[in-house]
């Protein structure tokens, strides 16, 4: 990998432009010293009296000693003819300690400071994932203190989880949630990679990252909505790097977040045709399954050193069935699944507990008392589901006495899995909680075998564990 | 890609429109059925107005007040309530209106320290009080259309529970019919007779032939009359209650399959929108893909013989 890197410029010679089409430049070389495909080359750029340099990635080699690039910033000004430095190695960044509590862009420069000291080494951006033998299953929970996450759809330590929801419903603020109850108990470090999502919000985590602490153990890379499609495209892969880096030399455990993974796809979506793929389904690059599988596969635990990943997953008008959230999904270990009609109900994190889905909710992993419960909630709510047509059109006189009680339980369960998150404190005045699983666990027995049947639904909502329900249901009577 | 919604929806719109088939038909059934039970009330009426009569008559008698289901007790230890529901569900609020009002009796009762024994017509009540192990005496079969003789037997069991003194009182809850746009849960006491009870039915029906009490003379004497003539009268009072419920229980399920029809409707309307949506996404998304496809063909044909061109226009 890094054997050219290591005289990067005798044996190379330069190219120059030969088109130009928006974020894709084809460049000619001559025919012995053409570039390798994912090798980076840089250009000069003169617009309005000041030079910067382009970086832009070999994306094809399309014959004729023409290579077809995909540029890292914006082209405006770039001319044809101009000169192309081929640099004999991919994009770097750097990694080690040195780069915990800074952001980065998708080149590794920093973007809080002019200079980091210290830094180890650089890293190429793409690397092989690991090989076969090295991985290394784990099934162990990844506990998060949320309720609905920790019984019906556990985290896998080591593993890698999705958050999906469409437009609106709460995804990145379950992802910042994640961060702020993860990170801070985590004892490794954490990389968080913010891909195509809004600035503004990459400020406010930054920020908010400096006042609770947990920065000093972070490094972020971003690359936001307003970088052309070439930096959502390999930010990923930047931030990715960073995070092996402490796996692997470092031999720590690591946490990697993507907020969001979709925009990866629709950034290769949006050059895909410009390098002259045909566009497959939907619209979507043909590549698109194994993009996708370049950028995971190196997301894995090897040899007990873990990266744990929890990545955002936009759905485009709340289609699951959609290519980019379907091709995410096979990656997954476990997968939380947002859903409108639940933030419909005032139910926040509106996660649906019935699509909602997780490896290691097996006896064996989380215990058998653990899994009973856990599917005895879900017949529940299947039932419900089941029951909210006939509900719709008879009314609820025409149930069954046993479908009656099972629909009284099925609302105080969707209720019960509502928690007050940390995330929301600023909007809701309710400080967020965190349950142990097995007071979650305890509660929701409690809840399913008919003891809290007294209890009115209300009281279900936004609350801890029993304790918490039967205070607030004293304090509705009270009132 | 949409088109498995689009499925999904369609299997769930088939699913309601057989709903509404079902509710359509009984609200029709219903319909023609109440027009029967309305007549079966009339028909029983000219004999329980006149049983009243007689019994208002005897209730004069000094002699006549002595039969035990006048005897009005010292104090209630037990008490029996008799629910009267229908066989069948679909009937909207009709069944769980008389089971709740009969709960409330209940629990009236039990705080108060009176054991309950509960007798219930119809297989709603006996479900709803034998899911909550309440044991309970229940006549099954005649809901939609009682006879005598099935009133007959449930007083049977009441008035021997009432004379062998295992009871002190028997109350009644039912459906009151009054007419066809109104139903009302109507909870009153069947035995020990009171005074009033007599006095003002009596009142009323009087009211149309306005003949007043006539003072009879009785032979044999009026102990022996009231001895074969009151548990008649329990009897009928029973008979009026059931055919009452049947109309009211017909009534109730007309209105309930109604609106459970237009429930049916108003889901089909949106669950077609949502349908038409989804394919309409399936189509659009379709053209899309050919239409993207076909034009990438283009461009890679037109790219063969000249270099890309620029899009930005910036390229000099």
């Amino acid at each position: 990998m890094t054997t050219l890197a290591d005289n990067p410029s005798t044996q190379t010679k330069n190219g120059r432009v030969v088109a130009i089409a928006g974020p894709v430049v084809d460049v000619e070389f001559p025919p012995d010293s053409l570039p390798e495909i994912n090798h980076a080359v840089e250009m000069e750029i003169e617009l309005d009296g000041t030079t910067s340099t382009v970086v832009a990635e070999v994306a094809m080699q399309i014959g004729e000693g023409r290579v077809r690039c995909v540029c890292m910033k914006a082209t405006d000004g770039l001319r044809r003819g101009t000169t192309v430095r081929n640099t004999g190695r991919g994009i770097t960044v750097p990694v080690g300690d040195a780069v915990l509590g800074h952001v980065f862009n998708v080149l590794g420069e920093p973007l809080d400071t002019d200079h980091i000291d210290g830094i180890e080494d650089h890293w190429e951006i793409h690397r092989p994932s690991p090989a076969f033998d090295t991985l290394e299953p784990k099934a162990q929970v990844f506990e998060t203190g949320l309720k609905v996450i920790d019984l019906l759809a556990p985290y896998v330590q080591g593993g890698k989880i999705g958050l999906f929801g469409g437009a609106g419903v709460g995804k990145t603020v379950l992802i910042q949630e994640m961060i702020r109850r993860v990170a801070d108990q985590h004892g490794g470090v954490s990389v968080f990679a913010g891909v195509g999502e809004r600035t503004r919000e990459g400020t406010d985590m930054w920020l908010e990252m400096q006042e609770s602490g947990v920065i000093a153990k972070t490094a972020l890379v971003y690359g936001q909505m307003d970088e052309p499609p070439g930096v959502r495209l390999r930010v990923g892969l930047s931030a990715v790097t960073m995070a092996e880096y402490f796996r692997d030399v470092k031999n720590q455990d690591v946490l990697l977040f993507v907020d969001n993974i979709f925009r990866f796809i629709q950034a290769g979506s949006e050059v895909s045709t410009l390098l002259g793929r045909m566009p497959s389904a939907v619209g979507y690059q043909p590549t698109l399954a194994d993009e996708m599988g370049v950028l995971q596969e190196r997301i894995t635990s090897t040899r007990g050193h873990s990266i744990t990943s929890l990545q955002a997953v936009y759905v485009p008008a709340d289609d699951y069935t959609d290519p980019a959230p379907f091709t995410t999904f096979t990656h997954l270990d476990a997968s939380t699944n947002l859903s409108r009609d639940i933030f419909a109900l005032g139910i926040f994190p509106a996660v649906d507990p019935l699509d909602s889905s997780s490896n290691i909710l097996a006896p064996e992993i989380v215990g058998d008392r653990h899994y009973a419960v856990a599917r005895r909630v879900q017949e529940i709510l299947q039932r419900y589901r089941e029951l909210q047509d006939i509900i719709a059109i008879l009314g609820l006189d025409e149930l069954s006495e046993e479908d009656r009680v099972t629909v009284s339980r099925a609302r105080k369960v969707q209720r019960f899995l509502s928690q007050p998150m940390y995330m929301a404190e600023v909007f809701t005045n309710i400080p967020g909680i965190y349950m142990p699983v097995s007071e979650t666990v305890d509660s929701f027995e409690a809840l399913v075998s008919g003891e809290l049947d007294e209890v009115p639904e209300q009281a279900f909502l936004n609350v801890g564990g029993v304790d918490s329900v039967l205070e607030k249901a004293r304090q509705l009577q009270g009132e | 890609m949409a088109s498995g919604r689009e499925r999904i929806l369609r299997r769930r719109i088939k699913s309601v429109q057989s709903t509404k088939k079902i509710t359509r038909a009984m609200e029709l059934i219903a319909a023609s059925r109440i027009v029967r039970a309305q007549q079966a009330i009339a028909a029983a009426r000219p004999y329980v107005t006149q049983m009243r009569k007689v019994v208002a008559d005897l209730g004069h008698d000094p002699e006549g007040q002595r039969h035990p289901l006048f005897r009005q007790p010292e104090e209630t230890r037990r008490a029996a309530i008799v629910a009267i529901t229908a066989d069948r569900g679909l009937a909207g609020a009709y069944n769980s209106s008389v089971i709740r009002t009969t709960e409330r009796l209940i629990r009236e009762y039990e705080s108060t320290g009176v054991d309950v024994m509960l007798v219930t017509t119809g297989k709603k009540a006996q479900n709803y009080f034998r899911y909550r192990g309440r044991a309970a005496e229940s006549f099954l079969g005649f809901s939609e259309r009682p006879t005598f003789a099935n009133a007959r037997e449930v007083a049977a069991v009441v008035m021997r529970a009432f004379e062998q003194g295992e009871v002190d009182t028997v109350n009644l809850v039912y459906t009151r019919f009054l007419s066809l746009g109104s139903q009302q849960v109507t909870t009153r006491q069947l035995i020990p007779l009171l005074r009033e009870d007599i006095e003002s039915s009596t009142e009323a029906d009087s009211a149309e032939d306005s003949g007043g009490t006539i003072v009879y003379e009785f032979e044999p004497d009026p102990e022996e009359i009231v001895e074969k003539l009151l548990p008649s009268w329990v009897e009928a009072e029973l008979l009026v209650a059931l055919l009452e419920g049947a109309a009211s229980e017909q009534a109730a399920r007309q209105r309930a399959m109604k609106a459970a029809t237009d429930n049916a409707d108003d889901l089909i309307t949106r669950l077609t929108r949502v349908m038409n949506r989804a394919r309409q996404d399936a189509i659009t998304t379709e053209i899309m893909e050919i239409v993207g496809g076909a034009e990438a063909l283009r461009a890679a044909g037109r790219a063969d013989e000249a270099p890309l061109i620029s899009q930005t226009g910036t390229a000099a």
